[in-house]
């Protein structure tokens, strides 16, 4: 196996004795105080996530037409100092990736998964985008919670939410990945001292990767990998509203058939009130069709068992069965968000 | 009651004349992390040896807990229904899951010096 890649703060991470994984050949912290305690500072107050291990590109604002002939969403007309949420897709309208754009005069900053990196590197390569990639020069560190404006105030001045400020010391954005206020902050390896004491002198608690995944979830967003893939269109995973590229861009032909007829597979929310979790893979029925759990985890905050499945089409209603290992146990879908 | 044994499989269970009580070990909660569902067997019910008992479910993975020998199960602790977290909180103590009742004693099971080296 190939020596995982670690981040600037592993160091960190070893000192605070975090349970460390291999996340997408990285070696990451799954936790450091244990995966719920992680999530209720996040829900009730603040933690801060190492994500140094994302990619991130610095594209030249020249190149931003070039770029949105490979991406859903109108990244043109979106103002400078704005982030967008968008999708690369393939030639059949499939996701190549999901990855943030932070808008700026003269240059684009793409975060995009570590596990997608490389691809997303070859594709713009293929495709003649010149970039910089930063990945390994920076880190990234995500702030999130409801105190996280109040806690960076000393660092950083607050962005409206989903803008984007390069300050010359961070460039950071107000997005976030857990459903709750928050900051995503790059920088400079050499200025990785400065910002652990700012955090460590405001008490703001490390969380990792598991408690990221339970957040994510409980928030009602994908994860790449999951609900996302080279066989999962943004349609299929409950993403029309990321659909705003009016040009044409990769795939859209097919994106467009998919709009058009229906015909395709669609990401249903659910829950179960029994004391089990449906975890990836486990197959799903409602009636006749079938469907696979991509997500499924514990909710801290409903105290319930929720995930994703992906149907092969429309569930004719809300009633939905699991297989759990043999065990047939009942779910149902639910059409709102998990939390309200 | 006799020294906790261990299992390969991650439970310990100590014996007190013919009532065998079975948890699940700190290292074995301690991979699993947090501990959010319990699902008991009912008093009475009967297991053969490795066959599994219980289902814990952990925000990473779940694992089932399996009979150490043939017994039948004469109390469940039922404050695992409200506090699954005991589990990581005392595995050894409160965290206790099941008791029950030895069919045909059994010589096994590691002691603590050798689940150690075990688990290392």
């Amino acid at each position: 196996m190939d020596k995982l890649l670690t981040t600037q703060l592993y160091k960190y991470h070893l000192e605070q004795k975090s349970k460390l994984i291999d996340f997408a050949g990285w070696e990451m912290p799954f936790s450091y105080d244990g995966t719920l305690k992680e999530h209720n500072y996040v829900r009730n107050s603040c933690g801060f996530f190492d994500v140094s291990h994302m990619g991130r590109l610095i594209i030249n604002i020249d190149e931003i037409d070039n770029i949105s002939k490979l991406i859903c969403s109108d990244i043109i007309n979106l103002d400078n100092s704005k982030a967008l949420y968008t999708i690369f897709t393939n030639k059949n309208g499939k996701s190549l990736d999901d990855v943030i754009f932070w808008k700026f005069e003269e240059k684009l900053v793409l975060i995009c998964n570590a596990s997608n990196r490389e691809k997303i590197s070859k594709h713009l390569n293929i495709n003649g985008i010149k970039f910089d990639d930063q990945t390994f020069d920076t880190c990234l560190i995500a702030i999130q919670g409801p105190d996280s404006e109040k806690l960076m105030n000393n660092l950083i001045d607050s962005p409206a939410r989903f803008s984007a400020i390069d300050n010359g010391n961070y460039i950071y954005a107000r997005t976030g990945y857990t459903g709750e206020d928050g900051f995503e902050i790059m920088f400079n390896n050499s200025k990785l001292n400065e910002v652990m004491k700012y955090i460590n002198d405001k008490n703001i608690n490390p969380c990792g990767l598991g408690s990221r995944d339970t957040l994510r979830l409980e928030a009602s967003l994908p994860l790449y990998g999951f609900e996302l893939s080279e066989e999962i269109s943004p349609i299929e995973a409950n993403l029309k509203w990321v659909l705003t590229n009016k040009e044409d861009y990769l795939g859209k032909d097919k994106i467009e058939d998919e709009l058009n007829n229906g015909k395709h597979k669609i990401l249903k929310k659910f829950i179960i009130n029994s004391k089990k979790i449906a975890r990836t893979g486990t197959k799903v029925k409602n009636n006749n069709i079938n469907g696979v759990v991509t997500s499924g985890n514990y909710s801290p905050i409903l105290e319930k068992s929720i995930g994703y499945a992906l149907f092969d089409s429309n569930p004719e209603s809300d009633l939905i069965e699991f297989d759990i290992r043999g065990n047939f146990i009942e779910g149902n879908i639910i059409n709102k968000r998990f939390l309200s | 009651m006799t020294e906790k044994k261990y299992l390969e499989t991650h439970e310990w269970f100590s014996i007190n004349d013919n009532e065998i009580t079975v948890g699940i070990s700190d290292f074995a909660q301690s991979e699993l992390g947090d501990i959010v569902f319990v699902t008991l067997p009912s008093v009475d019910e009967t297991f053969s040896k490795g066959e599994g008992m219980v289902e814990v479910e952990a925000t990473k993975t779940v694992a089932e807990v399996y009979a150490p020998m043939d017994i039948t199960i004469s109390e469940v602790n039922n404050k695992l229904d409200s506090e699954p977290e005991l589990i990581n909180s005392d595995p050894c103590g409160d965290g206790w899951i099941i008791k029950g009742t030895i069919k045909e004693l059994e010589n096994i099971g590691m002691s603590y010096q050798e689940y150690e080296s075990f688990i290392s």
